[in-house]
């Protein structure tokens, strides 16, 4: 026991004593393991967010299916699907993008009593009369929008809407660039009467396969596709596989830059380390004990870098908002993002970092040090 | 108690041509012997020496040590009788750089589990009978040549080992302090410790129990 604690505090020691090494060592880890952290909590976050969103929206998502692909649903069998039972309510919406100015904008056309609730207007009041629309606070302030304020769509400059509120909302991805209108106006602005690019339907618990076999003999013939929350989830999710994949093929190539910088630099004073070695082992040190001191030292080196880099990962989503990173997990913002972040620190992450920056330094070390520790004392000591 | 049969250990260099530097060694020392061995500069001292005391392989032939062959033995073997049995002096010193004296000469006992405190006490006890007193805390770079080579000394002896190798022990020091390291040896060998030493100091000829003279890898 007292041998281990001997070796634990020399381990202490030794970082201290080559620290140029120690602290290289430290920063090429906290370079390669802070991104990783960083990333994977936005993604968790949003993830979490997204997933918050869809269980409190609509129980089914009813729109046209062409070429297999979600397409806008008329509304002529609107009053039929409010009357099936086990309907409580029936939201036809449009949901488009559209340029205000340079900025690309997610307009949401939905009756006025259909608002979610998760939004709510912290100025200014519901739109009300036609072209009046609510704007998201992140837009407004982009645009130094106020109350009255006229403004026109690119796409429709003829079609001119005044500012009448603004709002924020709970899931403060999705609110950030968003405008609310009428459900008439957004038809007229997107040139598309009577139809809806999906019908959200809530229901009574119990009730979808009933409803679903109703909605089938309505539509009878029409190309439709019904997708319940779980499905929504699912796609949720998938999106979330795609941008973490395309984050984790640039954080391979970055990793690849990063771990020949360790390797080396973890090889960093190996002569005068080989040196160290051979004098240990000609005054009496058993091999096995050296390399416990090594891997000791390892140990610690890696624990700090997780340590240090894991904190920085905090300090980057919660000070600076995940500036550089965020923009590969939510689509549509820019490099520094205008909103709270969502971010959510998982243990599984920070222990992986932390067996990864070990598994690093191991390699960059244990080999050169065995070969050092089981040659020939002389041999290492006068190398 | 230490016996070499046939030993020799020759260097290739570029492998065109062959340095022999040690050549068929046949030696007998017995335990609590004062070995002394001589000659000139690069006649193969250092070599055999590393090779008796385990820090080397020999080429061809055979080291017996309490009458086993340790040239047979694994390293972790040979790790292990040096750290019971042996106590080296290198001829330049080999002190672990930026590691203050004390912790130079305690540094074998680490593995030992032996607290901070013996080992301090111990180093310090031995850095003392050194003349070292007032440098426990000084790392190597601010020591003289002298002084190292009494840290290396007093390293060596830590372990209270039944071996003392040692290579030019005396090479650096002023004869007021080499006299003090031989009767220190000396001393050592009333005690049973056995003691090997490689010089050029032909004062120690006159304490030592055997004399080998080497002259281009042989004995004469
Ligand atoms: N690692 C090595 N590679 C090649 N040749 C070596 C090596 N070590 C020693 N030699 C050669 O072996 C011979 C003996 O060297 P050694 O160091 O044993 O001499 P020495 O008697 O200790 O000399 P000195 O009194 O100067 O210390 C020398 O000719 C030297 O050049
Ligand atoms: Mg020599």
């Amino acid at each position: 026991m007292n041998k281990h604690l001997n070796l634990l505090f020399l381990a202490i020691e030794n970082l201290l004593r080559h620290r140029a090494k120690t602290v290289v060592v430290c920063l090429c880890l906290i370079a390669i393991l802070s991104p990783f952290i960083t990333a994977i909590t936005i993604s968790e976050g949003v993830r979490e967010q997204s997933l918050i969103s869809v269980n409190a929206g609509a129980d089914l998502y009813l729109t046209y299916d062409e070429f297999g692909r979600n397409a806008a649903i008329p509304l002529k069998h609107l009053d039929e699907i409010k009357k099936i039972f086990g309907v409580t309510t029936v939201i036809p919406r449009i949901i488009g993008r559209g340029f205000l100015q340079n900025k690309l904008a997610i307009i949401v056309g939905i009756n006025k009593e259909d608002i979610p609730d998760s939004i709510s207007c912290v100025s200014g009041r519901i739109f009300e009369n036609p072209h009046e629309v609510i704007v998201g606070c992140e837009l407004a302030k982009h645009f130094h929008l106020n109350i009255g304020d006229q403004f026109s769509m690119r796409c429709q400059q003829r079609k001119v809407f005044t500012v009448v509120g603004f709002f924020s909302s709970d899931s403060s991805i999705w609110g950030a660039s968003m405008i609310f209108m009428s459900f008439r106006d957004a038809g007229e602005l997107f040139g598309k009467q009577d139809v809806a690019t999906d019908i959200q339907i809530h229901t009574l618990p119990g009730h979808n396969s009933e409803i679903a076999t109703d909605l089938y003999d309505i539509f009878q013939n029409e190309a439709y596709r019904l997708q319940d929350k779980q499905m929504v989830e699912l796609y949720v999710k998938k999106g979330f596989m795609l941008k973490e994949g395309i984050f984790s093929a640039l954080y391979v190539v970055a990793f690849a830059l990063g771990v020949p910088a360790i390797l080396v630099a973890s090889g960093f004073g190996l002569s005068e380390r080989k040196k160290e070695i051979g004098i240990m082992k000609a005054t009496g040190w058993q091999t096995l004990e050296v390399l416990e001191l090594i891997s000791m030292e390892q140990l610690l080196i890696s624990f700090l870098g997780a340590t240090i880099a894991i904190v920085l990962s905090i300090l980057w989503v919660k000070g600076f908002n995940g500036a550089f990173i965020a923009q590969f997990f939510i689509a549509e913002i820019t490099m520094l993002p205008k909103f709270t972040l969502p971010a959510r620190f998982l243990p599984l992450p920070c222990l992986l970092s932390f067996f990864f920056a070990f598994l690093l330094t191991m390699v960059g070390s244990v080999y050169s040090s065995w070969r050092a520790s089981t040659v020939s004392p002389v041999v290492s000591m006068n190398s | 108690m230490i016996r070499t049969e046939h030993l020799c250990k020759s260097y290739c260099h570029h492998s065109h041509y062959e340095v022999r530097a040690v050549y068929d060694i046949n030696i007998n020392i017995s335990q609590g012997s004062f070995v002394v061995f001589s000659g000139p500069s690069g006649s193969g001292k250092t070599t055999l020496l590393n090779i008796m005391g385990t820090l080397d392989r020999p080429t061809a032939g055979k080291v017996f040590m309490y009458g086993e062959e340790i040239t047979s033995f694994s390293d972790i073997a040979l790790a292990r009788l040096r750290h019971k049995k042996i106590g080296f002096i290198f001829q330049n010193f080999h002190l672990i750089p930026r590691l203050a004296s004390w912790e130079n000469v305690s540094y074998p006992l680490i593995p030992l589990g032996i607290s901070l405190k013996e080992r301090l006490e111990r180093a310090r006890l031995l850095l003392e009978k050194m003349g070292l007193a007032d440098r426990l805390d000084h790392a190597p770079e601010e020591l003289s040549g002298g002084q190292q080579q009494r840290v290396a000394i007093a390293r060596a002896l830590i372990n209270n080992p039944e071996i003392i190798i040692a290579d030019e022990p005396t090479s650096n020091i002023d004869d007021e302090t080499s006299v003090q390291i031989r009767e220190f040896l000396n001393e050592l060998k009333t005690r049973g410790v056995t003691i090997l030493v490689a010089t050029h100091d032909a004062m120690f000829e006159k304490v030592a129990d055997v004399v080998f003279k080497i002259k281009n890898g042989r004995i004469e």
